[in-house]
């Protein structure tokens, strides 16, 4: 078995031991867990490093591997996992969050063997949901990581409001799962019975050879857009992540907003944009306004929440709006551009929930104006935190903005996105600068205030190693794109409808159509002879395929 | 183009320093200044020693950055004369100010901090200087954007401080959005965002874009406006003066807000007749309006911000009157005499414990006679004296708006007029007559670790305009005329021979203010003005209440969006939608509760109605 099988199982085979510890061994389950998900996050390196060294099969997936003895091969039924440009740095992100949450967890002082067993279970779910090239454990992982969340909450939530978020939380994504998973029945029965499958690249392969009737696929998408879309509280379904994210422990939020909420996306990514190209085309224009919805309608509500937890849970649902829009756009920038977001993103909202945490296991609230001079009662806490808005508020160096810009310069070239990306350039900029900036001026800056004391800063290298390991992660994605995006751009490629290479795609008109013919000829001559900085016009291609 | 490696090390020995100060050395402040200091020295002289290798040289290196099929962003460090003279011009003034720092922060509890955010802007500030296309730019704009942020935040825990450095990157960054738009623009136009294409293939494409051709360019303008504080994005500057002066001088006066005119001239082939007209009108309302609330501010810092407001809307002026080697030239010297007033008010504000407003100063001529000479000199230079530097970079601006536009000439020898008045008001009220607070009247003459640099950069203002900077500027840009022919002599009297009324004009403007200045504030212990014209004092010191515009316009306007958006998510979303989801659960459970109500009686007579009714339809149909 490879290194990504591996990867999957040991979180499992963890969460197996932690039940077995005796109970008076109050801190082996948190050993047990650092110690597997450690090897986790190595493993995770050892496949993002080995990725463009392992062959890829016919469908582009490399480092296929089967777990044995699970599924049903009766039904047809595998556990085959793989990885290809759309999830290999998923898996990275999901073992980086997962070890920090787990190292972010000291706040749990009751039942930790069961939280630890939860998160274990949590963490193996995600990576299974994300290797997953079966329809079926795609889904069952899913579930396997969702149903712990629930639990986390509910008994170790913090705040009255915990069981009401819980439950709220709860209805909500069992709710978006269910439509998703009749949406997926609908499409595995699309298939004649005698090619039933539940492999993924089989799947991928016969939706391509044979499109489905626009008729079907129009009412299929649907269920898959808004299942999908309720899991990534797409708006305006979001209402459980703000409440939901408060409520939760660290460690959960952590692990939800960062890597689970993006199954949704993936879900998008991997069946829905593939397997639905025509309704998506013809969902594209309402998805993007709901992606505006999200920027800056969930920018604006951050504005005015009293609460770092809510704050960040809105910032958390602002960002899906960057996702969405990158997929709407639907061409190479725009979804290449919406992968790097979302890993970026789960590092990101990862960090600021886990300064958050340190915050309230502090001071036992996150009422912002509790809360001031943080910069010199806690300068770690208040430097990860500054750092953290700076990031989230699309600061270059940051992975956000590699993201974010490549979004913006894909959605740009769509005409009818125009209106929507310069909203959505408003609400990068302006909406989400501001709510950021006055969360760090409220928190950090300002005088220390005159309560007392709020407690303590992160101390020492064994305290403070979680937020720089999220920390390096945005640092290096930031300033070392490349390593990203060159895994994610070819996974890409295989994805886009009309033109393979290029960056056009759903028939976009460039503005090169308006350029009489001689500029458009120089345009495309120009740069032939500067290889290194050839930055192909994007109309090249449409400009000869008009001519 | 040799040594290209050199480039690399330049820019990349500041990031090395920041980094280290933050994860080795921020316990340990003596270590932290020797790093920023020595990477800052040190990326002057290798800046240096690429100029003396190469020359005026021309060239670009290149590596790709990241890449999504055919499409390229690469990351280039461009080298030509424009790049090279700002080069020279920011890591110079930079060692200067870092130099000077040491004396100015001693004994700050954020020492460390405070020079990594120094080291950090200084590598942000050489990244935009080194820019070889659009995404680069804003990468590091954003870049200076954030060690402005730090910086002027540096005492955080003064609430005036915070807020300032919040509204700083707040201001910049809807400029931002206006420029990031441009650049989405101009790819989506062109394909691509090198300078160097770009330049190839725009002004061909001009004719056939008309209008859209205009506002690219006025996007990208807005950038300008955001970063070099032009109306009517010009509020965030004053306020920007709460940080460490040697911050002040570096930043908000040298180098990072003349980086829009850098970009100005860098790109200055995007721009249409129509584009450059509204750059050269927001230039000089700038210029006009910030010389005007100049007269009336008390505080040294913010007489001086005022100031740098009204020479950069002079530059945004030239560069707008197609002439932007003329705007360029005065960036340079503007540099030079800004950065020396700035550490000159610095050094005032160090000895008298922290006191700004200038009348509690007074007599300081005489107590710190360094300061005060050199301050002198960057005043007269600001001023335009013959034959310091500011006279040939201001005239070079006063020829340009002659021959191009009248009614913009005016408005610059206006201009002209006003520097000189606030600014010999200031030397009068600070430095003239006796102390007129206890600070004042014992202050002492500050340490020589400060007095060096103002020396040099004093050197350097008075001569800058005659070191040959204007043949270099004149190859690449238009905008600078005359003949810059052999010897000292040929060179100060250049200006009087190839346009003389300007050059007079300027001249008698200037000895208007002083004599005005003079008239008014010899001898005063508190500003006449008030009295006088109580109204005009009072809008001029209320900054002509642009503030107050913006938090009834553009804060309401946010704010009112957030309140509504809150409300919604409030009470209609959570509120009417869940509520009617849950309420109709509720509903539907309790009737249907009804008919398990285990009341055996009911079951019976639903039953039978039942039966009734079944039977009448079956037999009654």
């Amino acid at each position: 078995m490879t290194a990504l099988g591996w990867m999957v199982l040991i979180p499992l085979l963890a969460a197996g031991a932690v039940l077995f510890v005796p109970r008076d061994a109050a801190r082996v389950p948190r050993w047990l867990t650092l110690g597997a998900l450690s090897v986790t996050l190595v493993l995770g390196l050892r496949v993002f490093a080995g990725f463009e060294g392992a062959a890829a099969d016919a469908d582009g997936y490399r480092m296929v591997t089967d777990l044995p003895g699970l599924g049903a091969p009766s039904l047809g039924i595998r556990c085959r996992l793989g990885v290809d440009g759309l999830n290999v740095a998923l898996l990275l992100m999901a073992a980086m969050v997962g070890l920090a949450a787990a190292a972010c967890a000291r706040e749990i002082q009751h039942r930790g063997k069961e939280f630890y067993f939860l998160l274990l279970l949590m963490v193996g779910g995600i990576l299974g949901a994300f290797a997953s090239l079966d329809l079926f454990f795609f889904y069952f992982f899913h579930e396997l990581a969702l149903v712990p969340t629930f639990l986390m909450i509910g008994m170790w939530g913090r705040g009255p409001d915990r069981a009401a978020a819980a439950y709220q939380m709860t209805l909500y994504l069992t709710a978006g799962a269910l439509l998703a998973l009749v949406g997926l029945v609908a499409l595995y029965l699309q298939v004649p019975p005698e090619l039933r499958t539940f492999d993924i690249p089989t799947l991928t392969r016969y939706f391509s050879d044979h499109p489905l009737p626009s008729s079907v696929q129009a009412w299929i998408y649907p269920m898959l857009l808004f299942g999908f879309g309720i899991l990534v509280s797409l708006w305006p379904f979001h209402s459980w992540a703000p409440p939901g994210y408060a409520a939760a422990p660290t460690a959960t939020a952590m692990l939800h907003a960062g890597v689970l909420k993006k199954f949704g996306l993936y879900g998008l990514l991997r069946v829905g944009q593939p397997w639905l190209p025509d309704a998506a085309a013809d969902w594209m224009p309402v998805v993007a306004w709901l992606a505006l919805g999200n920027l800056l309608y969930a920018g604006w509500v951050a504005m005015r929440q009293q609460d770092l937890g809510r704050l960040l849970g809105y910032a958390s649902v602002a960002h899906m709006g960057f996702v969405f829009l990158g997929l709407t756009a639907g061409n190479a920038l725009g979804l290449t551009g919406a992968v790097v977001v979302m890993v970026a993103h789960g590092l990101l909202a990862a960090l600021s929930f886990a300064v958050a945490g340190h915050l309230h296991q502090q001071a036992g609230t996150l009422e912002i104006r509790r809360f001031g001079g943080l910069g010199r009662s806690m300068p770690f806490a208040g430097a990860t935190l500054t750092m953290a808005a700076l990031a989230g508020c699309g600061l270059p160096g940051f992975a956000n903005f590699i993201g974010e810009v490549t979004v913006f310069l894909g959605a740009w070239q769509v005409q009818e996105l125009r209106a929507v990306t310069v909203g959505a350039l408003w609400a990068a900029l302006v909406v989400g600068a501001v709510y950021m900036l006055r969360a760090v001026r409220a928190v950090v800056h300002g005088p220390v205030p005159a309560a007392g004391q709020l407690g303590q800063d992160i101390q020492g290298w064994s305290g403070r190693w979680p937020y720089a390991l999220l920390l390096a992660g945005l640092l290096c994605f930031g300033w070392l794109p490349q390593i990203l995006v060159g895994k994610v751009e070819p996974a890409v490629a295989k994805m886009l409808p009309v033109d393979r290479s290029g960056v056009l795609a759903f028939g976009a008109t460039p503005e090169t159509d308006l350029l009489d013919a001689p500029s458009a000829d120089t345009l495309c001559g120009s740069g032939v002879g500067q290889a290194e900085m050839a930055n192909s016009p994007s109309g090249r291609t449409a400009v000869q395929q008009v001519r | 183009m040799k040594f290209e490696g050199l480039l690399w090390w330049i820019l990349l020995l500041p990031l090395a320093a920041a980094v280290g100060i933050t994860l080795r050395t921020l316990k340990d402040p003596r270590r932290s200044a020797t790093l920023s200091i020595g990477a800052a020295l040190a990326s002057f002289a290798l800046t240096l020693l690429f100029w003396m290798a190469n020359g005026w040289t021309t060239g670009q290196v290149s590596v790709t950055w990241w890449k999504i099929g055919t499409w390229t962003a690469t990351f280039d460090l461009r080298v030509d004369p424009l790049s090279l003279l700002m080069l020279l011009v920011v890591t110079g003034v930079g060692s200067a100010i870092h130099v000077y720092s040491v004396g100015y922060m001693r004994g700050d509890p954020g020492y460390s901090r405070y020079f990594a955010c120094l080291s950090l802007f200084m590598f942000s500030m050489l990244g935009i200087v080194l820019a070889g296309n659009f995404l680069q730019m804003f990468v590091f704009w954003e870049l200076v954007g954030v060690s402005s942020y730090l910086l002027i935040g540096h005492w955080f825990e003064r609430p005036a401080a915070a807020d300032a450095a919040q509204k700083a990157f707040l201001t910049n960054r809807l400029g931002d959005l206006g420029f990031l738009a441009g650049i989405l623009l101009l790819h989506g136009l062109t394909g691509t965002l090198q300078f160097d294409r770009l330049e190839e293939t725009w002004p061909g494409m001009i004719p056939a874009l008309g209008p859209v051709a205009t506002v690219a360019g006025l996007l990208v303008f807005c950038g300008v406006v955001g970063k070099s504080a032009q109306f009517p994005l010009h509020v965030w500057l004053p306020d920007a003066m709460e940080g460490p002066t040697p911050v002040s001088a570096l930043i908000h006066a040298a180098t990072m807000v003349a980086a829009g005119v850098y970009l100005l001239c860098r790109v200055f082939f995007l721009f249409t007749p129509d584009a450059l007209m509204v750059v050269a009108w927001t230039g000089g309302l700038t210029a006009l309006l910030a010389a005007a609330i100049a007269t009336q501010q008390n505080d040294i810092k913010r007489i001086l911000a005022y100031s740098t407001l009204s020479q950069l809307g002079y530059m945004v002026m030239g560069v707008g009157l197609g002439a932007p080697a003329a705007g360029m030239f005065h960036l340079v010297t503007h540099a030079f005499f800004k950065a020396l007033l700035f550490l000159g008010a610095g050094s005032v504000i160090c000895a008298l414990h922290h006191e700004q407003n200038i009348w509690r100063m007074g007599g300081l001529a005489r107590r710190m006679p360094v300061t005060f000479w050199t301050f002198l000199v960057g005043t007269l230079a600001l001023a335009g004296a013959w034959p310091l530097s500011g006279f040939f970079s201001k005239d070079a601006l006063l020829a340009a708006a002659w021959e191009r536009n009248l009614p913009l000439f005016a408005l610059g020898l206006g201009v002209a007029g006003l520097t000189s008045f606030y600014m010999f008001r200031l030397v009068w009220v600070a430095f003239g007559g006796t102390g007129r607070s206890e600070s004042a009247a014992h202050a002492e003459e500050s340490p020589q670790g400060m007095l060096w640099p103002l020396r040099v950069l004093a050197a350097l203002s008075v001569v800058a305009g005659v070191l040959g900077i204007q043949p270099v500027l004149q190859g690449i840009l238009p905008g600078l005329e005359g003949t810059h022919g052999a010897g000292w002599w040929a060179r100060l009297t250049e200006p009087f021979h190839h346009a003389p009324l300007p050059a007079a004009g300027g001249l008698v403007a200037m000895g208007l203010g002083l004599a005005l200045a003079w008239k008014c504030y010899a001898g005063v212990a508190e500003d006449p003005w008030v009295e006088r014209w109580p109204a005009l004092s009072r809008w001029l010191r209320n900054r002509l209440y642009f503030d107050e515009l913006y938090a009834q316009t553009v804060i309401w306007f946010h704010e009112a969006w957030a309140s509504f958006a809150a409300g919604v998510e409030r009470w209609v979303l959570n509120g009417l939608c869940l509520g009617l989801i849950r309420g109709g659960t509720d509903l539907l459970g309790q009737s249907l509760r009804l008919l398990q109500s285990g009341n055996l009686q009911t079951y019976a007579l639903v039953f039978g109605a039942g039966v009734a009714l079944l039977l009448w339809w079956v037999l009654g149909g």
